[in-house]
């Protein structure tokens, strides 16, 4: 135990002492701030005024109350432009002259068919904008709307009242309570668990590769080797930089503590109003959740890592390596590619299915938890696979690396490796 | 086996997927001895003392260390291990690697920290301690690999091919080291193919070839024993002298040098015959000596010469 502890420290400390972990840690609440805050200062910038033009070749007039309803609305300031149909082209090359010089963002055609067969057209320098766009189209289905139903007879009153948006709140029920949480705030929870899962887990089981890599490629190991039983190295190495990922995440745990406490400073320092002068819900991220969160980042972490060390004794540079290290990558990046699909439908078949597989469940099950209501015999089961798969892969693994370390030349086949683990 | 015995291999085989590296080999280190462990490349030296290191665990036979069975590492606190293929963490600095890898030998921390330093004074490398072990040269890396074997203080010194790729400076720091620890009490067992090294600084030797003990003992005696098929004379020239130097039943070979001729004796010949032989025929014999044979003689005469010229490694698992 006492050797254990001694490879662990030197783990621990040659890695903290690097410019790459300085860098990251720094780098990684900046980029997590501007994960939240560019969205935001797009926000603002979204909420800038577009300047649309209507061209109006309609024969009933709707052009200009269209052009109207958009200029009453807040960001959009409309000009109408009647026209007649056969003119639409002429006026629409003038205008694509003003959108190049930035005088307008765009303009809508409208025809008699926009009312009588529901077509209309947008062009214009921003209809990438997925937010734009749906103002806008929001906005020009209203006056079809109203238009329709006033030709039916109806008080344009009457149909603008009838048009009130419903606001939908979206409250997450957990442990049996009504928590502070939205719904998107809950995804989003869900959403950052899975990013430091994948991050943590891939980033510092490679870290583990290289670090073997670099004790085989140096020779390094037969001194080691000589004085530690293998497994004493192993599991001092990956406990060493487990720890050192632990550290990072207390470092930005405490970080982000803080800057959530300070939310106000922060929104002022952006220049960022707040909303209704009320701060925007936050989830809550219950107990519960940070320790199953730390607890299938623990076991997932040891679980890869094992592979990781496997994947670098048996070959004997950090490129080969990276190339061998691919198959276990693929199975980390499998719960990642169908993320959408388990947010979608947290109680479903794959769902489930991907929380209980060993090999998959140290992400899915964290990113259900925070999405939905999982069982406890659900969690208690998948926590018992993942540390039985947990106990055969390091066995597996330790045998390999035992044999790996010391071995040099060609690359060990699939036969080969079998016979490793029976010898070793 | 003797309570004066550092290492015995008793049987010791080892099989690999291709081949046989090591073959019922028993030999026994005596304490405080320099012993040589010699043989062509590829001969099962590595292998050996990689199984005394409990780095391979052997097929068959045993291996004690300090008349115990206990293996290596646990013992690694009494053992300076310096492996053919040597290497460091280049990235850290001089005296936390000494420390750790002192540390992982069950040296306490202080205590390691104070012989890393007094061990870089010693060898001229006082003032690289807080220097990564990227910024020192090749032969500075080597002292550092040195120390790092030695500087725990260990009772038994393992040196496999501790030679090679020493630059001329190291080989004779390398060997005033050996023969201090020596003096000292500490038993040094390392292997080499260059017999000039080991005849300069071993009590004893095993020489083994293919995997298999050609010959071991103290190298005195190993000398002794040999001499006999060695002898230098210097006759009158006639043809009676000529007629004995070239029977065969008696003369091998002889080597002319104008003065003296160096004759290999034939199988079943006695030095004596062959003197006996010449005084009947009449020759004038002005000198006549049994030579003591060099190592490299014996390795050769016990390996024969294609084993001592077994093509060069290349890297791999070797023995």
């Amino acid at each position: 135990m006492g050797k254990i502890w001694v490879v662990v420290r030197r783990e621990f400390v040659e890695r903290v002492r690097t410019k790459w972990f300085i860098i990251s840690t720094v780098l990684g609440p900046v980029l997590m701030f501007a994960f939240i805050a560019v969205p935001l200062i797009m926000a603002r910038r979204g909420a800038e005024e577009r300047k649309v033009g209507v061209v109006d070749a309609t024969s009933t007039g709707f052009g200009q109350r269209l052009a109207e309803t958009l200029d009453q609305a807040l960001p959009i300031q409309a000009t109408w432009l009647p026209t007649s149909v056969d003119q639409i082209e002429t006026a629409a090359d003038s205008l694509v002259g003003l959108i190049g010089l930035k005088s307008i963002d765009g303009f809508v055609i409208v025809t008699d068919e926009a009312v009588d067969d529901g077509k209309a057209e947008y062009r214009g320098a921003n209809v990438t904008s997925p937010r734009d766009m749906q103002i806008l189209s929001n906005l020009v289905e209203e006056a079809v709307f109203t238009e329709r139903l006033g030709r039916a007879g109806v008080d344009a009153a009457l149909v603008r009242q009838a048009r009130i948006p419903l606001q939908f709140r979206t409250l997450k029920v957990a442990g049996a309570r009504t928590t502070t949480s939205s719904g998107e705030g809950s995804f989003i929870l869900a959403y950052v668990i899975w990013l430091l899962l994948y991050m943590g887990i891939l980033l510092y089981g490679v870290n583990v590769m290289g670090s073997v890599v670099e004790e085989k490629s140096s020779r390094i190991v037969e001194v080691l080797i000589s004085s530690l039983r293998p497994f004493e190295l192993l599991a001092g190495k990956i406990v060493g930089v487990g720890g050192v990922g632990l550290f990072q995440f207390a470092i930005w745990g405490v970080f982000g503590a803080v800057m959530v406490d300070r939310r106000e400073l922060v929104f002022r320092l952006l220049g960022e109003s707040i909303p209704g002068g009320e701060m925007p819900a936050l989830p809550e991220v219950p107990l519960g959740t940070v320790i199953v969160f730390l607890l299938f980042f623990l076991l997932g972490y040891f679980l890869y890592a094992a592979m990781f060390a496997a994947v670098g004794a048996m070959t004997g540079s950090e490129a080969e390596a990276r190339q061998a290290a691919n198959v276990v990558v693929m199975l980390l990046v499998l719960p990642s590619v169908l993320m959408i699909g388990i947010l979608n439908d947290p109680d479903g078949r794959m769902a489930v299915t991907l929380s209980l597989v060993p090999f998959t469940s140290p992400i899915a099950m964290p990113v259900r938890w925070a999405a939905a209501e999982v069982p406890a015999g659900e969690l208690a089961s998948s926590l018992g696979f993942l540390a039985l798969a947990l106990a055969a892969v390091t066995w597996v693994a330790g045998r390999i690396y035992r044999v790996g370390i010391l071995m040099y030349g060609k690359r060990p086949g699939l036969g080969e490796l079998v016979r490793w683990v029976r010898t070793a | 086996m003797t309570a004066d015995t550092v290492v015995a291999l008793q049987g010791v085989t080892k099989r690999f997927a291709a081949h046989t590296a090591v073959k019922q080999l028993t030999l026994a280190v005596p304490r405080g001895s320099i012993y040589g462990l010699l043989g062509p490349n590829g001969a099962g030296k590595t292998t050996t003392i990689r199984m005394i290191m409990n780095i391979l665990v052997p097929d068959e036979g045993t291996i004690s260390l300090f008349g115990t069975r206990s293996d290596g590492r646990a013992l690694s606190s009494r053992i300076g291990y310096l492996p053919e293929e040597r290497g460091l963490y280049r990235k850290m600095k001089v005296g936390d690697l000494l420390v750790f890898l002192a540390e992982t030998k069950g040296m306490d921390r202080q205590a390691a920290r104070r012989e890393a330093k007094r061990w870089l004074e010693q060898l001229g490398l006082g003032a690289w301690e807080q220097q990564k072990l990227d910024a020192l040269s090749k032969g500075m890396q080597q002292k550092v690999q040195f120390i790092s074997t030695v500087m725990h203080g260990p009772a038994l010194v393992i040196l496999d091919e501790p030679f090679a790729s020493l630059d001329p400076v190291n080989t004779q720091v390398m060997k005033d080291t050996v023969v201090t620890l020596a003096r000292a009490g500490t038993t040094i067992l390392f292997s080499t193919h260059i017999m000039e090294h080991a005849e300069k600084l071993c009590d004893a030797i095993c020489i083994i070839a293919r995997g298999e003990k050609v010959v071991d003992g103290r190298l005195a005696d190993i000398k002794r024993n040999h001499g006999g098929r060695h002898v230098i004379v210097a006759v009158e020239r006639g043809v009676e002298a000529e007629r004995v130097l070239k029977d065969r039943t008696l003369v091998a070979k002889a080597d002319e040098y104008g003065q003296y001729a160096e004759l290999e004796l034939a199988d079943g010949a006695a030095p004596h015959r062959i003197l006996e032989a010449l005084v009947r025929a009449g020759a004038q014999v002005t000198r006549f000596e049994v030579a003591e044979p060099t190592l490299h003689k014996i390795f050769i005469d016990k390996v024969g010469p294609d084993a001592a010229t077994a093509p060069a490694d290349t890297g791999g698992a070797r023995g």
